[in-house]
């Protein structure tokens, strides 16, 4: 009994003496992190160095790019891995002088190092050659400073004259000659962005012709908070706040499992079950509220399955409030297991479990009956917002995004955590590249996780009254040794979920990066909508599914 | 006796008969006077419908309880709302073309309620039936897509703006199937007075066991029922069709900008054009008046409600069509059918009469 495993077939998979080889010269030093061979590069062989790893190696993932600033240097990490193979990765890291520190773009390798070099520039400082669109992303554009810089004057007043709020809508924005487009704000206080989302959009009639989102509204430098706790306590309530969609548990779990891996600790296998189980009925409200608002960005204001769907979600937050105590910031998982054990009396608990899951089947079938099976519905979303897998691939789309555009990549099954490799599921892909698609694969991962939680109930109740371990021995102060690198990744509930961590000896991070699925998956935005309707660009950022909180951080 | 189903007399002559009145003070008299009967009649179902009917309904179709705080079954809300709402301010957009701005949230309500002046609603309650009845109610229901323009265009907003737009699109898109499906009537009835309209469906068309069911255009000729019930919620825009408004897109459309009084106003009109279209599907297809045991009216009052709880059905459980899609609909769709349903209507009609 266990989930199927991808076929890796025809992956080549290389050591890092090979990846020294293919790289020769280009590399010119190492610097390995925990869990991938690091090299070191020139800083204008970024394109060449990514661009052989990608066609000759196979790298086709460009996960997360980390900036950091050191004493003597600046530094961008490119964290490669593959998405045929995940658990091969390599870390590429670039040096830029601590002056002047300047660094090649890897736009022209993968589009999704555009976005992510503009936030590194943004909060650290570096700037990039050749990018295509080189400003700050996450601050305003008035903002003194990189935030994570060593020299950054947090005291210092951010005084931004008044010229800068003049309304710019003031004056006649009337485009210059014959032009018959109009230019149309989207948010940041709009129906259906889902939070704080502004979206430039220029309209051809209803046919939209440019459209660039504009982030950064709900950044609170999350990154830097996390870099003022301690490993062992206070970084854990954070994540709870990033995908703040009832996915509380699927990001503690991110953070757990980049911080085990680097302070080597084990968590016992009865906490493993219970993180499974949490996080999946975490994984399972997320997905009823995507499913809820789809339907409302594709419906209108009120309709039942928005109702439905909540009152679904609703039933999986009871489940997780009598788990946690908690039903939206849950802080539930600890460094080595979880805080406590399964509520008593557990029978009651795994019946009520067990009523949930066995009364889903006819909820999702009501959902297809309503939803999937619309023709309406599938007039609206088959065909629209179309992301081929290579686009998404460049994107560094991932989660649903990329199972519904035909990629078979979940972390849960590919780079195994948890009690995952030991229990029967699928992962669940569709080939449409459409909004359609994306709605589909949602709704059977819901499936695809009550099945993971039932079998987690299961195991939960037969295990051994005296082998209920919570929580394995844990340092009460975690330092890791000064200068351990590492970058982890989970299946969070919009996708890839990374945290890049360095120690440097002392009991907090000396860096946190945040790898953002909905970040990545966002930016795919004006490849689904260029060219398509309105409606249809609405449709398309209801079915990327993103939270604010996740994006901006 | 009964009150006749269709009294030749009409309301204000009854009305001026009352008061003993006559020549043309009578008329005048007994027209305002009738006039503002049916007017606050259907204000008063507007009044609700939107702050408590609506509600209510939306809420059982979405596993919901709402309003019941406040009076039986939470009845009174509709005065908290009216309070509320008319106590709010009124803002005004900048660069908002004035009178424009002003006047469109008058015409709305305006031309449904103008509209009602040609429905018989039973119980001898008709203003008037003039000869082009049909016609003339068409006519009044179509103004609105001026004040939807109107309201769009003078918001300076570009949200309103293509609100507006979408709305004269669809209008014209499903105005033309809409008027033709009801023509099909017309042929069946041989006039396009409304008392005659409602006269002609009083015969019976077969007796099943002693029941006789009446020959209701709806039942003669079912096709064209759905065709027009379609084309109406078009018309009126409500979901599937609601593009004008479309929430989650183009915010609330042509509304966008309208506040306070302004917003209750274009409510009440939206609202009245959705009884005004549940009014002329029942006069022209369900017998108008028509049913057993209860009073005309009473009939007529559960017809258009019965109208009403369908939209809002619709609202609950269909998704809305894109703009493009819906054009398509209109000018690919329901114009054919509807043109054919005219052509057989004529046919079978030729061939039997």
């Amino acid at each position: 009994m266990s989930v199927e495993l991808p076929d890796t077939t025809g992956v080549v998979e290389q050591s890092p003496e090979e990846i020294a080889d293919l790289l020769g010269d280009l590399a010119i030093g190492r610097d390995d992190h925990l869990n991938a061979p690091g090299f070191v590069i020139k800083p204008d062989t970024v394109v060449e160095t990514l661009r052989r790893l990608r066609d000759d190696a196979g790298f086709d993932h460009l996960s997360c790019v980390t900036a950091q600033e050191y004493e003597d240097r600046y530094e961008s990490i490119y964290h490669l891995t593959k998405y045929a193979d995940r658990t091969q990765e390599v870390s590429i890291v670039v040096p830029a002088d601590k002056e002047q520190p300047v660094s090649q773009s890897a736009n022209e390798v993968f589009r999704t190092a555009d976005w992510h070099e503009r936030e590194a520039y943004d909060l650290v400082g570096i700037e990039y050659d050749e990018h295509p669109d080189h400003r700050r992303i996450l601050l305003p554009e008035t903002w003194q400073g990189h935030p994570l810089g060593l020299d950054y004057d947090q005291d210092q007043p951010q005084v931004v004259p008044l010229r800068e709020h003049a309304n710019p809508l003031l004056e006649d924005q009337e485009a210059e000659g014959d032009s018959e487009t109009m230019f149309l704000n989207i948010g940041p206080h709009h129906p259906a962005t889902h939070g704080v989302l502004h979206i430039k959009t220029v309209l051809d009639g209803e046919q939209v012709v440019d459209l660039e989102p504009d982030i950064g509204y709900l950044h609170r430098c999350e990154e830097q908070m996390c870099q003022n706790g301690t490993y062992r306590y206070q970084i854990m309530p954070y994540p709870d706040r990033w995908d703040y969609i009832s996915a509380g548990l699927l990001n503690e779990w991110a953070y757990a499992r980049v911080a085990e891996d680097m302070a080597d600790i084990e968590v016992p296998e009865y906490a493993q079950v219970i993180r499974t189980m949490g996080a999946e009925l975490c994984r399972m409200a997320a997905h009823f509220l995507a499913l809820g608002t789809f339907a409302l960005d594709i419906y209108g204001d009120f309709t039942a399955l928005f109702m439905y769907s909540i009152r679904d979600r609703e039933r999986v937050q009871n489940i997780l409030e009598d788990l946690t105590g908690q039903r939206l910031m849950f802080n539930y998982f600890r460094l080595g297991g979880v805080v406590w054990d399964l509520p008593e009396p557990r029978e009651e608990f795994f019946e009520k479990t067990r009523d949930f899951l066995d009364e889903l089947p006819t909820a999702l079938e009501e959902y297809h009956d309503m939803m999937t099976s619309n023709e309406i519905l599938q007039l609206r979303t088959v065909d629209t917002g179309v992301l081929p897998p290579e686009v998404a691939k460049s994107y560094g789309a991932t989660g649903p995004v990329a199972r519904g555009s035909g990629i078979d990549y979940d972390l849960r099954r590919d780079d195994p955590y948890g009690y995952y490799e030991n229990l029967d599921w699928d992962v669940v892909t569709e080939d449409g590249c459409d909004n359609f698609s994306r709605l589909l694969v949602r709704m059977r991962e819901v499936e695809q996780s009550a099945r993971i939680v039932e079998q987690c109930v299961d195991l939960l109740e037969d295990w051994p009254e005296d082998e209920r371990t919570i929580q394995s021995n844990v340092p009460r102060t975690i330092k890791p040794d000064d200068d351990t690198e590492i970058y982890r990744a989970v299946e969070g509930a919009k996708g890839e979920l990374g945290i890049y961590m360095r120690a440097d000896g002392t009991d907090k991070p000396a860096r946190f990066k945040i790898r953002s699925p909905c970040f990545s998956n966002l930016q795919t935005l004006p490849e689904m909508s260029n060219g398509e309707y309105v409606p249809d660009a609405i449709a398309s950022l209801g079915s990327l599914d993103i939270v604010l909180g996740e994006v901006d951080r | 006796m009964a009150v006749p189903l269709q009294g030749e007399v009409m309301l204000p002559e009854r009305i001026a008969d009352l008061l003993g009145l006559g020549g043309i003070a009578g008329e005048v008299v007994g027209g305002l006077i009738g006039a503002l009967i049916v007017g606050n009649v259907m204000l008063a179902m507007t009044g609700v419908a939107g702050p408590w009917a609506k509600r209510k309904i939306t809420a059982a179709f979405t596993d919901r309880i709402a309003v019941d705080r406040i009076g039986p079954f939470g009845l009174l809300i509709i005065v908290a709302d009216s309070v509320r709402l008319l106590s709010k301010e009124l803002i005004i957009p900048e660069g908002a073309d004035r009178p424009s701005y002003d006047l469109a949230p008058i015409i709305l309500p305006a031309s449904a309620l103008l509209g009602f002046s040609v429905i018989p609603m039973g119980s001898g309650i008709q203003l008037a039936d003039p000869e082009a009845g049909l016609a003339l109610v068409f006519a009044f229901a179509s103004i609105a897509s001026v004040a939807l323009v109107t309201g769009g265009y003078a918001s300076n907003n570009k949200y309103s703006l293509m609100g507006g737009l979408r709305a004269v699109a669809q209008n014209i898109a499903y105005e033309i199937p809409l008027i033709v499906t009801a023509m099909s009537v017309v042929v069946f009835a041989g006039s396009l007075q409304m008392s005659t309209i409602v006269a002609e469906q009083t015969s019976t068309l077969i007796s099943i066991a002693g029941v006789s069911i009446p020959a209701w255009y709806a039942f003669v000729n079912p096709f064209a029922f759905v065709l027009f019930l379609v084309a109406n919620m078009a018309e009126i825009g409500r979901n599937p069709f609601d593009i004008p408004e479309a929430p989650t897109e183009i915010v609330a459309g042509y509304q966008t900008e309208y506040s306070s009084v302004y917003f209750v106003l274009f409510y009440l009109g939206e609202f009245l054009h959705v009884f005004l279209g549940g009014a002329i599907m029942a006069t022209i297809f369900l017998g108008g008046p028509a049913g057993p045991v209860l009073p005309g009216f009473v009939w007529f009052v559960i017809k258009i409600w019965a109208f009403f709880l369908f939209t809002q059905w619709c609202r609950s459980a269909i998704p809305r069509v894109r703009i493009d899609q819906l054009i398509e609909i209109g000018w690919k769709g329901m114009l054919v059918l509807s043109f054919a349903n005219l052509v057989l209507t004529a046919i079978i009609v030729g061939v039997i009469a």
